[in-house]
């Protein structure tokens, strides 16, 4: 079954099918701009954070922490009352926006978090020298990205990684429509459900070799950092 | 420059107790005790690191080395200008200053060198002369000769004695030859209560 499923990855990468290769760019294009999104919010939320001082600190990284978690098709339920209630006038539902914002706000406090649980822990001791040589808050969010940078790069690929793999919330908010809005985990999913396996685990092998690609690259430049 | 008036300080099951005392500017000033004692909390204290009760007065500007050096990740002569860099001073101005420091500590050769790959004593050295670049009114210095080498301690005691005047050092140090070469003053410590 898997040596058929791989052949038949092969087949549908090298039979040029257009539909296969508008779904793996649009996975890739919204699952790359979503993580984009979330890193320059959440790498600037993160430091600021674990740097500042403030009354509902505790309570603000439990939430974040929790957020982490969230199962994807509850934050897309989130996302579809709020684009079809509050901003409904928006026109967002079944479009590639949704799908944007969701996985956006997927990854942004996986972001956040990890950003935090690094600020905190290992750089402690970096932000009281700063802080004894003089830098403003300013200063000490920069130095930070800069010393935290190899943490940074490896928060982004998760959060990229949470992205690319999540169903749930772009199934909910772009209705999987056939050469519009389907992603390759939608496309997995609906296969699945029609027992058409070997196709499913054909996009899921698709999937998992840009996962592969990704964290090899990831190691690589992880050692470059460490070096 | 520092006066502290019935100071303790409360860390998880123990309380420190410092006795009433003045620490007076440009003068070495070394604290001792036993390890333990609550010299580097003293320190972390006057660099506002932690709370404390009673009074503590400070007019100068502190800067506090510790004992394990924090380096950042960029070359050693960045690592020394950072300071300089976020007080929006012109480093050009510092240049000589700071070639002059490396000399001194015998690391003028690495200024180009990124600092995390520097040895642990160079790395205190480059952590020293960042702290006393800018020309601080106090630096407190927490086991600094702990990396050292007896040449590089040597060094180290020329380079206080010659900022003495212009600087107010505060020191933790358990080498003896180096306080004893440079002490003006010495605070004991060594209060300290199990709380409950």
């Amino acid at each position: 079954m898997i040596l058929e499923s791989i052949i038949e990855a092969f087949k549908l990468l090298i039979s040029f099918d257009s539909e296969i290769y508008s779904i793996i760019f649009l996975s890739l294009t919204i699952s790359i701009l979503a993580t984009l999104t979330a890193s320059v919010i959440g790498t600037f939320l993160g430091i600021l954070i674990s740097i500042s001082d403030f009354k509902l600190k505790r309570f603000t990284k439990k939430v974040v922490f929790t957020l982490m978690g969230i199962p994807p098709v509850v934050l897309g339920l989130i996302v579809l009352l709020l684009i079809t209630g509050p901003f409904d006038g928006m026109n967002l539902l079944f479009t590639k926006s949704a799908m944007y914002i969701a996985q956006t706000l997927l990854v942004l406090p996986i972001i956040i978090g990890n950003i935090i649980i690094t600020s905190e822990k290992t750089q402690k001791k970096v932000l009281e020298t700063a802080t004894t040589l003089g830098a403003s808050k300013i200063d000490k969010i920069f130095l930070l990205i800069i010393e935290t940078k190899p943490f940074i790069f490896m928060s982004i690929i998760l959060g990229f990684s949470r992205a690319l793999s999540e169903v749930g919330a772009v199934m909910l908010v772009g209705g999987n429509i056939k050469g519009d809005t389907r992603v390759m985990t939608t496309y997995i999913a609906l296969n699945n459900s029609m027992g058409e396996y070997s196709m499913s685990i054909a996009m899921g092998f698709i999937l998992l070799s840009i996962a592969f690609l990704l964290h090899t690259l990831l190691a690589r430049f992880r050692g470059d950092f460490y070096d | 420059m520092i006066e502290i008036r019935n100071l303790k300080v409360k860390m998880k099951s123990l309380e420190f107790i410092f006795e009433d005392f003045r620490f007076e500017k440009n003068k070495v000033t070394v604290i001792s005790g036993r390890n333990g004692a609550g010299k580097t909390t003293l320190l972390r204290v006057f660099a506002s690191f932690l709370d404390y009760e009673g009074s503590l007065k400070i007019n100068a500007n502190v800067t506090y080395n510790s004992q394990e050096p924090v380096i950042f990740n960029r070359t050693a002569y960045c690592n020394i200008a950072y300071p300089l860099k976020v007080r929006k001073l012109d480093i050009s101005l510092y240049h000589d200053k700071i070639i002059e420091y490396a000399k001194l500590l015998d690391i003028e050769h690495l200024l180009e060198n990124n600092a995390l790959k520097l040895s642990s004593g160079e790395k205190m050295k480059v952590s020293i002369i960042r702290s006393i670049i800018f020309n601080p009114d106090i630096v407190l210095l927490d086991e600094p000769t702990t990396h050292l080498d007896l040449e590089s301690i040597n060094e180290l005691t020329q380079l206080i004695k010659k900022l003495k005047n212009k600087i107010t050092f505060i020191i933790v140090s358990h080498n003896k030859s180096f306080v004893d070469d440079l002490k003006d003053v010495e605070y004991k410590v060594g209060g300290k209560n199990v709380l409950s």
